[in-house]
């Protein structure tokens, strides 16, 4: 039998299962926390840094999805700090590729794009790096665009947890970091791959579509993956 | 198990790779030392594409995971290596005795195009003949030393041009080397 704790949200207190992290017991009490990597019924990498909080009495910040809620803990979802931290993460997002909204299959319905709207980012202050890169289209029914791809490794880990295909995984390091599928392998080639869209489904942005969509066109529906893991019974 | 009809590329031997399999299968972390002994045991020092996908198929690991291991960690190489490899260090110390310089002239004398590349944080090229490897390194740790230059694995410090062109001139003298 798990335990009942008390945590501190934003001077709210809130009772919770011991083991629930910081981000999960905020949205059991309709609080939320901009999150991008993390989605529900998958694991969480903690790689987006949209969802660091403030911790009273520890030194540094911490991210939401990774931090399992403690007994007495004091949580700051909103700070001055904090939201000049999350504009900064997410500024950094937006000039490491090319995120042209305007001409993309996801505009208006993309997270990357509802979270700067929430965040209310109006410009970046450092310059676009415009890196030239390529778009998959050999796959039959979806397109890889790595213009548009954050490499928050959500299709990593679904097509690992869920699908248990591992088709993706991220190759080299920092700035040369890119999604592969196989051994850099055109999509339509992957040996490993079952074509089953689940991928596509939990992108965030535009990075990974169905073909035939023009612009605006391409809404997720991450929600079928959540509840596939939840009735496979996976941790949420 | 079962063991597809893999071509592996020339230079590696089946027996080689499926004893490393067989020694390492099953230990946490067997990938790293599996790709390790297999590009040491590649005269050219690379992991060809086919190896890797041998690897795969033996240990059940996925191909995007194994290939994502290889291009993280530098001491991995995708490409045949030289016979001789020269690493130029582009840490900070380095940097500001003139480490870029002294790779731009190794780069020219070897006859590789320098605008844009020298900029690069991380470069490797082989010349066509398969001769030579030139590379930059992050750090040698040898920061008192600067500019600090490794040729065939020999540190040599405080190198400038003059010592630098012997140096090539002594590789030159030995050449052709297996």
């Amino acid at each position: 039998m798990s335990q009942q704790i008390s945590v501190r949200i934003d001077n709210e207190l809130y009772t919770a299962t011991e083991g629930r992290t910081i981000l999960q017991v905020a949205a059991d009490n309709g609080r939320s926390i901009p999150t991008l990597c993390y989605l529900e019924g998958l694991s969480a990498p903690g790689s987006c840094r949209l969802c660091l909080v403030e911790v009273a009495g520890v030194g540094r910040l911490l991210p939401a999805c990774t931090t399992p809620a403690r007994s007495g803990m004091s949580v700051t979802t909103n700070s001055d700090a904090l939201a000049h931290n999350r504009l900064m993460a997410l500024e950094l997002l937006f000039i490491e590729r090319n995120h042209v909204c305007s001409v993309c299959v996801s505009n208006g319905h993309c997270e990357l794009q509802s979270m700067a709207q929430r965040l209310g980012m109006t410009h970046v202050h450092l310059p676009y790096n415009f890196p030239r890169l390529p778009v998959d289209v050999s796959h039959p029914r979806f397109v890889l665009d790595h213009n548009r791809c954050i490499l928050c490794s959500r299709c990593v880990r679904v097509c690992d947890e869920i699908e248990g295909a591992q088709v993706w995984d991220i190759s080299a390091r920092g700035i040369n970091s890119m999604l592969v599928a196989e051994l850099d392998r055109p999509w339509g080639e992957a040996q490993s791959c079952t074509s089953c869209g689940k991928c596509v489904q939990v992108c965030p942005t535009g990075a990974l579509v169905e073909k035939g969509q023009a612009v605006e066109e391409m809404t997720k529906r991450n929600r079928i993956v959540t509840d596939l893991a939840v009735k496979r019974g996976a941790r949420t | 198990m079962p063991s597809p009809p893999l071509q592996l590329a020339s230079g590696l031997d089946h027996e080689f790779v499926d004893n490393v399999l067989g020694k390492q299968q099953g230990r946490p972390g067997a990938l790293l030392a599996i790709l390790q002994q297999v590009q040491n045991h590649h005269p050219r020092k690379y992991l060809p594409l086919e190896t890797l996908e041998y690897i795969g198929a033996r240990t059940r690991i996925p191909l995007a995971r194994i290939y994502s291991v290889a291009t993280f960690f530098a001491l991995f190489n995708l490409e045949p290596q030289g016979r001789n490899t020269i690493s130029v260090c582009r840490g900070t110390a380095c940097h500001t005795r003139g480490s870029r310089d002294l790779f731009v002239k190794l780069l020219m004398y070897y006859g590789f195009r320098t605008e844009g590349d020298a900029e690069t944080d991380q470069l490797v090229v082989t010349t066509a003949d398969g001769n030579m490897t030139l590379r930059t390194v992050a750090c040698f740790g040898q920061c008192a030393l600067a500019p600090v230059i490794e040729v065939n694995h020999a540190i040599f410090g405080h190198m400038n041009e003059p010592t630098l062109q012997r140096e090539l001139d002594a590789l030159a003298q030995q050449e052709p080397r297996i």
